[in-house]
Protein backbone atom coordinates (compact mmCIF):
# COMPACT_ATOMS: atom_id res chain seq x y z
CA UNK A 1 0.00 0.00 0.00
CA UNK A 2 2.87 2.34 0.77
CA UNK A 3 4.36 1.81 -2.68
CA UNK A 4 0.97 2.40 -4.33
CA UNK A 5 0.69 5.72 -2.54
CA UNK A 6 4.05 6.81 -3.89
CA UNK A 7 3.09 5.85 -7.43
CA UNK A 8 -0.17 7.77 -7.09
CA UNK A 9 1.76 10.87 -6.16
CA UNK A 10 3.29 10.99 -9.63
CA UNK A 11 -0.11 11.51 -11.27
CA UNK A 12 -1.31 15.14 -11.13
CA UNK A 13 -4.43 16.00 -9.17
CA UNK A 14 -5.58 18.72 -11.56
CA UNK A 15 -8.06 16.75 -13.69
CA UNK A 16 -9.56 15.10 -10.61
CA UNK A 17 -9.87 18.47 -8.87
CA UNK A 18 -11.67 19.99 -11.85
CA UNK A 19 -14.13 17.11 -11.97
CA UNK A 20 -14.59 17.20 -8.19
CA UNK A 21 -15.31 20.91 -8.46
CA UNK A 22 -18.38 20.11 -10.51
CA UNK A 23 -19.48 17.57 -7.92
CA UNK A 24 -18.31 14.39 -9.63
CA UNK A 25 -18.43 11.76 -6.86
CA UNK A 26 -15.95 9.49 -8.65
CA UNK A 27 -13.39 12.31 -8.75
CA UNK A 28 -14.01 13.13 -5.11
CA UNK A 29 -13.55 9.48 -4.24
CA UNK A 30 -10.30 9.32 -6.18
CA UNK A 31 -8.94 12.34 -4.32
CA UNK A 32 -9.98 10.86 -0.98
CA UNK A 33 -8.26 7.56 -1.76
CA UNK A 34 -5.15 9.36 -2.93
CA UNK A 35 -4.71 11.73 0.01
CA UNK A 36 -6.50 10.31 3.03
CA UNK A 37 -3.32 8.61 4.21
CA UNK A 38 -1.36 11.85 4.26
CA UNK A 39 -4.26 13.67 5.88
CA UNK A 40 -4.48 10.98 8.54
CA UNK A 41 -0.76 11.19 9.27
CA UNK A 42 -1.00 14.95 9.65
CA UNK A 43 -4.11 14.74 11.82
CA UNK A 44 -2.46 12.12 13.99
CA UNK A 45 0.66 14.22 14.29
CA UNK A 46 -1.36 17.12 15.67
CA UNK A 47 -3.99 15.33 17.76
CA UNK A 48 -1.95 12.27 18.78
CA UNK A 49 -5.19 10.35 19.00
CA UNK A 50 -6.23 7.83 16.38
CA UNK A 51 -10.01 8.23 16.74
CA UNK A 52 -9.83 12.00 16.75
CA UNK A 53 -7.51 11.90 13.74
CA UNK A 54 -10.08 9.90 11.75
CA UNK A 55 -12.82 12.38 12.61
CA UNK A 56 -10.53 15.21 11.60
CA UNK A 57 -9.78 13.63 8.22
CA UNK A 58 -13.48 13.21 7.50
CA UNK A 59 -14.25 16.81 8.46
CA UNK A 60 -11.30 18.11 6.48
CA UNK A 61 -12.39 16.41 3.26
CA UNK A 62 -15.99 17.53 3.67
CA UNK A 63 -14.81 21.07 4.26
CA UNK A 64 -12.32 20.96 1.38
CA UNK A 65 -14.89 19.75 -1.16
CA UNK A 66 -17.35 22.30 0.14
CA UNK A 67 -14.81 25.05 -0.43
CA UNK A 68 -13.37 23.75 -3.68
CA UNK A 69 -14.75 26.69 -5.64
CA UNK A 70 -12.41 28.90 -3.63
CA UNK A 71 -9.36 26.74 -4.38
CA UNK A 72 -7.27 28.75 -6.83
CA UNK A 73 -4.51 26.23 -7.36
CA UNK A 74 -1.76 28.47 -5.99
CA UNK A 75 -0.71 25.50 -3.89
CA UNK A 76 -1.21 21.87 -4.80
CA UNK A 77 -4.49 20.28 -3.81
CA UNK A 78 -2.57 18.06 -1.42
CA UNK A 79 -0.91 20.87 0.52
CA UNK A 80 -4.17 22.85 0.49
CA UNK A 81 -6.02 19.83 1.90
CA UNK A 82 -3.31 19.22 4.48
CA UNK A 83 -3.42 22.83 5.65
CA UNK A 84 -7.20 22.44 6.14
CA UNK A 85 -6.49 19.21 8.01
CA UNK A 86 -4.03 20.99 10.30
CA UNK A 87 -6.61 23.65 11.12
CA UNK A 88 -9.30 21.04 11.75
CA UNK A 89 -6.92 19.03 13.92
CA UNK A 90 -5.97 22.06 15.97
CA UNK A 91 -9.66 22.83 16.44
CA UNK A 92 -10.34 19.25 17.52
CA UNK A 93 -7.44 19.40 19.92
CA UNK A 94 -8.88 22.49 21.55
CA UNK A 95 -12.29 20.87 21.89
CA UNK A 96 -11.09 17.58 23.22
CA UNK A 97 -11.55 17.25 26.92
CA UNK A 98 -10.27 13.76 27.32
CA UNK A 99 -6.86 13.08 25.91
CA UNK A 100 -5.81 9.59 24.95
CA UNK A 101 -2.16 9.53 24.15
CA UNK A 102 -0.93 7.25 21.44
CA UNK A 103 1.32 5.03 23.47
CA UNK A 104 3.59 2.26 22.43
CA UNK A 105 0.62 -0.05 21.95
CA UNK A 106 -0.84 2.46 19.49
CA UNK A 107 2.24 2.62 17.32
CA UNK A 108 1.72 1.25 13.83
CA UNK A 109 3.20 -2.12 13.03
CA UNK A 110 6.70 -2.12 11.73
CA UNK A 111 7.50 -3.97 8.54
CA UNK A 112 9.70 -6.95 9.17
CA UNK A 113 13.23 -5.84 8.47
CA UNK A 114 14.83 -9.22 8.02
CA UNK A 115 14.56 -12.92 8.59
CA UNK A 116 15.80 -12.77 12.18
CA UNK A 117 12.78 -12.45 14.49
CA UNK A 118 14.93 -11.21 17.35
CA UNK A 119 16.38 -8.47 15.19
CA UNK A 120 12.91 -7.57 13.93
CA UNK A 121 11.67 -7.35 17.50
CA UNK A 122 14.51 -5.01 18.43
CA UNK A 123 13.79 -2.88 15.37
CA UNK A 124 10.10 -2.72 16.25
CA UNK A 125 10.92 -1.66 19.77
CA UNK A 126 13.31 1.00 18.57
CA UNK A 127 10.79 2.28 16.02
CA UNK A 128 8.09 2.50 18.67
CA UNK A 129 10.52 4.37 20.90
CA UNK A 130 11.41 6.79 18.11
CA UNK A 131 7.72 7.46 17.46
CA UNK A 132 7.16 7.95 21.15
CA UNK A 133 10.02 10.45 21.29
CA UNK A 134 8.61 12.22 18.24
CA UNK A 135 5.46 12.87 20.24
CA UNK A 136 7.51 14.93 22.68
CA UNK A 137 8.62 17.48 20.12
CA UNK A 138 6.90 20.85 19.79
CA UNK A 139 4.09 20.77 17.20
CA UNK A 140 5.88 22.48 14.32
CA UNK A 141 9.01 20.40 14.74
CA UNK A 142 6.94 17.24 15.02
CA UNK A 143 4.93 18.07 11.94
CA UNK A 144 7.96 19.12 9.92
CA UNK A 145 9.67 15.81 10.68
CA UNK A 146 6.52 13.83 9.98
CA UNK A 147 5.64 15.61 6.73
CA UNK A 148 9.22 15.38 5.50
CA UNK A 149 9.86 11.74 6.36
CA UNK A 150 6.40 10.17 6.24
CA UNK A 151 5.00 12.13 3.30
CA UNK A 152 8.11 13.21 1.42
CA UNK A 153 7.00 16.85 1.20
CA UNK A 154 9.44 19.57 0.24
CA UNK A 155 10.24 22.28 2.78
CA UNK A 156 8.20 24.74 0.70
CA UNK A 157 5.18 22.43 0.88
CA UNK A 158 5.69 21.85 4.59
CA UNK A 159 5.74 25.61 5.10
CA UNK A 160 2.43 25.91 3.24
CA UNK A 161 0.86 23.23 5.40
CA UNK A 162 2.02 24.43 8.81
CA UNK A 163 1.76 28.11 7.99
CA UNK A 164 5.40 29.13 7.98
CA UNK A 165 8.12 30.03 5.53
CA UNK A 166 10.16 27.43 3.67
CA UNK A 167 13.20 28.42 5.75
CA UNK A 168 11.31 28.05 9.02
CA UNK A 169 10.08 24.61 7.94
CA UNK A 170 13.67 23.59 7.20
CA UNK A 171 14.88 24.86 10.59
CA UNK A 172 12.00 23.11 12.38
CA UNK A 173 12.86 19.86 10.64
CA UNK A 174 16.56 19.92 11.50
CA UNK A 175 15.93 21.05 15.08
CA UNK A 176 13.40 18.25 15.43
CA UNK A 177 15.78 15.62 14.10
CA UNK A 178 18.60 16.86 16.32
CA UNK A 179 16.34 16.77 19.36
CA UNK A 180 15.15 13.27 18.47
CA UNK A 181 18.71 12.03 18.23
CA UNK A 182 19.41 13.47 21.66
CA UNK A 183 16.32 11.83 23.10
CA UNK A 184 17.17 8.48 21.53
CA UNK A 185 20.72 8.39 22.93
CA UNK B 1 12.90 16.56 -5.68
CA UNK B 2 13.21 20.31 -5.93
CA UNK B 3 14.80 20.33 -2.49
CA UNK B 4 17.34 17.82 -3.65
CA UNK B 5 18.35 19.95 -6.59
CA UNK B 6 18.46 22.95 -4.28
CA UNK B 7 20.67 20.96 -1.96
CA UNK B 8 23.12 20.29 -4.76
CA UNK B 9 23.11 23.81 -6.12
CA UNK B 10 23.13 25.82 -2.94
CA UNK B 11 24.46 23.44 -0.36
CA UNK B 12 22.90 22.50 2.93
CA UNK B 13 22.08 24.70 5.91
CA UNK B 14 25.61 24.09 7.17
CA UNK B 15 27.11 24.28 3.71
CA UNK B 16 28.96 20.97 3.90
CA UNK B 17 28.39 17.48 2.52
CA UNK B 18 26.99 16.25 5.84
CA UNK B 19 24.27 18.88 5.61
CA UNK B 20 23.37 17.93 2.05
CA UNK B 21 23.29 14.25 2.86
CA UNK B 22 21.10 14.79 5.90
CA UNK B 23 18.69 16.80 3.82
CA UNK B 24 18.44 13.93 1.35
CA UNK B 25 17.96 11.15 3.90
CA UNK B 26 14.11 11.18 3.84
CA UNK B 27 14.15 10.75 0.06
CA UNK B 28 16.87 8.13 0.36
CA UNK B 29 14.91 5.89 2.75
CA UNK B 30 11.79 6.30 0.59
CA UNK B 31 13.73 5.21 -2.50
CA UNK B 32 13.16 8.53 -4.25
CA UNK B 33 16.73 9.65 -4.76
CA UNK B 34 18.21 9.69 -8.22
CA UNK B 35 21.12 7.33 -8.78
CA UNK B 36 23.87 9.95 -8.43
CA UNK B 37 22.55 11.37 -5.18
CA UNK B 38 21.90 7.90 -3.84
CA UNK B 39 25.49 6.91 -4.49
CA UNK B 40 26.69 10.06 -2.77
CA UNK B 41 24.63 9.29 0.34
CA UNK B 42 25.67 5.66 0.49
CA UNK B 43 29.32 6.52 0.01
CA UNK B 44 29.20 9.24 2.64
CA UNK B 45 27.48 7.36 5.47
CA UNK B 46 30.08 4.60 5.32
CA UNK B 47 32.67 6.98 6.70
CA UNK B 48 30.52 9.38 8.73
CA UNK B 49 29.19 8.07 12.05
CA UNK B 50 26.92 11.07 12.66
CA UNK B 51 25.20 10.84 9.28
CA UNK B 52 24.90 7.05 9.58
CA UNK B 53 23.21 7.47 12.97
CA UNK B 54 20.83 9.99 11.47
CA UNK B 55 20.11 7.65 8.56
CA UNK B 56 19.21 4.93 11.07
CA UNK B 57 16.83 7.30 12.85
CA UNK B 58 15.17 8.51 9.65
CA UNK B 59 14.83 4.92 8.49
CA UNK B 60 13.21 3.92 11.79
CA UNK B 61 10.71 6.75 11.51
CA UNK B 62 9.94 6.03 7.86
CA UNK B 63 9.37 2.33 8.44
CA UNK B 64 7.04 3.04 11.38
CA UNK B 65 5.06 5.83 9.72
CA UNK B 66 1.37 5.90 10.49
CA UNK B 67 -0.94 4.01 8.16
CA UNK B 68 -4.53 5.15 7.86
CA UNK B 69 -7.07 2.57 9.07
CA UNK B 70 -8.36 0.42 6.22
CA UNK B 71 -11.95 1.63 6.40
CA UNK B 72 -11.15 5.34 6.65
CA UNK B 73 -11.30 6.13 2.92
CA UNK B 74 -14.75 4.54 2.58
CA UNK B 75 -15.98 6.36 5.66
CA UNK B 76 -14.78 9.70 4.30
CA UNK B 77 -16.27 9.05 0.86
CA UNK B 78 -19.63 8.22 2.47
CA UNK B 79 -19.54 11.46 4.45
CA UNK B 80 -18.57 13.52 1.41
CA UNK B 81 -21.30 11.93 -0.72
CA UNK B 82 -23.90 12.45 1.99
CA UNK B 83 -22.90 16.07 2.37
CA UNK B 84 -22.94 16.66 -1.39
CA UNK B 85 -26.43 15.27 -1.80
CA UNK B 86 -27.65 17.36 1.14
CA UNK B 87 -26.25 20.52 -0.43
CA UNK B 88 -27.66 19.72 -3.87
CA UNK B 89 -31.20 19.17 -2.55
CA UNK B 90 -33.56 18.38 -5.43
CA UNK B 91 -36.31 20.82 -6.26
CA UNK B 92 -38.99 18.61 -4.77
CA UNK B 93 -37.12 18.73 -1.46
CA UNK B 94 -37.82 22.45 -1.35
CA UNK B 95 -41.35 21.80 -2.53
CA UNK B 96 -41.84 19.42 0.37
CA UNK B 97 -40.83 22.13 2.82
CA UNK B 98 -43.20 24.53 1.06
CA UNK B 99 -46.00 21.97 1.24
CA UNK B 100 -45.40 21.57 4.96
CA UNK B 101 -45.44 25.33 5.41
CA UNK B 102 -48.65 25.65 3.39
CA UNK B 103 -50.28 22.84 5.34
CA UNK B 104 -49.31 24.48 8.60
CA UNK B 105 -50.56 27.78 7.28
CA UNK B 106 -53.91 26.25 6.48
CA UNK B 107 -54.13 25.06 10.08
CA UNK B 108 -53.37 28.54 11.35
CA UNK B 109 -55.58 30.52 9.01
CA UNK B 110 -58.52 28.16 9.37
CA UNK B 111 -58.94 29.33 12.95
CA UNK B 112 -57.87 32.88 12.48
CA UNK B 113 -54.52 33.60 14.10
CA UNK B 114 -54.61 30.84 16.67
CA UNK B 115 -54.53 27.09 16.58
CA UNK B 116 -57.77 25.25 16.98
CA UNK B 117 -56.74 22.75 19.62
CA UNK B 118 -54.72 22.42 22.80
CA UNK B 119 -51.94 20.72 20.84
CA UNK B 120 -52.04 23.53 18.35
CA UNK B 121 -51.79 26.12 21.11
CA UNK B 122 -48.76 24.33 22.52
CA UNK B 123 -47.16 24.33 19.07
CA UNK B 124 -47.87 28.02 18.71
CA UNK B 125 -46.23 28.65 22.07
CA UNK B 126 -43.15 26.73 20.95
CA UNK B 127 -42.92 28.91 17.88
CA UNK B 128 -43.22 32.06 19.97
CA UNK B 129 -40.53 30.88 22.34
CA UNK B 130 -38.21 30.11 19.48
CA UNK B 131 -37.84 26.43 20.23
CA UNK B 132 -37.61 25.54 16.56
CA UNK B 133 -34.36 26.14 14.84
CA UNK B 134 -33.07 25.83 11.34
CA UNK B 135 -30.38 23.25 10.69
CA UNK B 136 -27.36 23.69 8.42
CA UNK B 137 -29.23 22.50 5.35
CA UNK B 138 -32.09 24.92 5.87
CA UNK B 139 -34.60 22.38 7.16
CA UNK B 140 -36.48 22.77 10.40
CA UNK B 141 -34.83 20.62 13.04
CA UNK B 142 -37.24 18.03 14.33
CA UNK B 143 -39.50 18.38 11.30
CA UNK B 144 -40.36 15.22 9.38
CA UNK B 145 -38.24 14.62 6.31
CA UNK B 146 -40.03 14.56 2.97
CA UNK B 147 -36.98 13.41 1.05
CA UNK B 148 -37.73 10.55 -1.27
CA UNK B 149 -41.49 11.18 -1.49
CA UNK B 150 -42.98 11.42 -4.96
CA UNK B 151 -45.14 14.36 -6.04
CA UNK B 152 -48.19 12.14 -5.75
CA UNK B 153 -47.27 11.15 -2.21
CA UNK B 154 -46.73 14.77 -1.27
CA UNK B 155 -50.12 15.75 -2.67
CA UNK B 156 -51.76 12.92 -0.73
CA UNK B 157 -50.00 14.12 2.40
CA UNK B 158 -51.20 17.64 1.80
CA UNK B 159 -54.77 16.44 1.36
CA UNK B 160 -54.52 14.46 4.60
CA UNK B 161 -53.20 17.45 6.45
CA UNK B 162 -56.00 19.64 5.10
CA UNK B 163 -58.57 17.05 6.10
CA UNK B 164 -57.12 16.62 9.57
CA UNK B 165 -56.79 20.33 10.29
CA UNK B 166 -59.52 21.86 12.52
CA UNK B 167 -60.88 23.86 9.64
CA UNK B 168 -60.39 21.07 7.10
CA UNK B 169 -63.02 19.65 4.84
CA UNK B 170 -63.35 16.34 6.72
Amino acid sequence: MKDDRRLDDDVPDGPWVERARSGDPAAQGALVRRHHGAAYAVALSVTRDQDTAQDVVQDAFVKAFGALDGFRGDASFKTWLLSITVNEARGALRKRTRRREVGLEGAPPVAAGGPDPAEAAVMAEEAARARSMLERLPEKQRMSVSLRIDQGLSFREIGEVIGSSEGAARVNYFHGIRRLRELME
Amino acid sequence: MSDLRAGVAHGSPSGDLCGSVREWLPQHVAGRLEAEARATVEGHVVGCDACRAELDLVNLLYESRAEAPAQLADRVIDAVTQRSSAVRRPWWGLSAAAVAAIALGIGITSEGTSFGSAEGDALATEFEEGEFWVSDDGMLAGAPSFDGLSDEALLELLEELVEESPGGSA
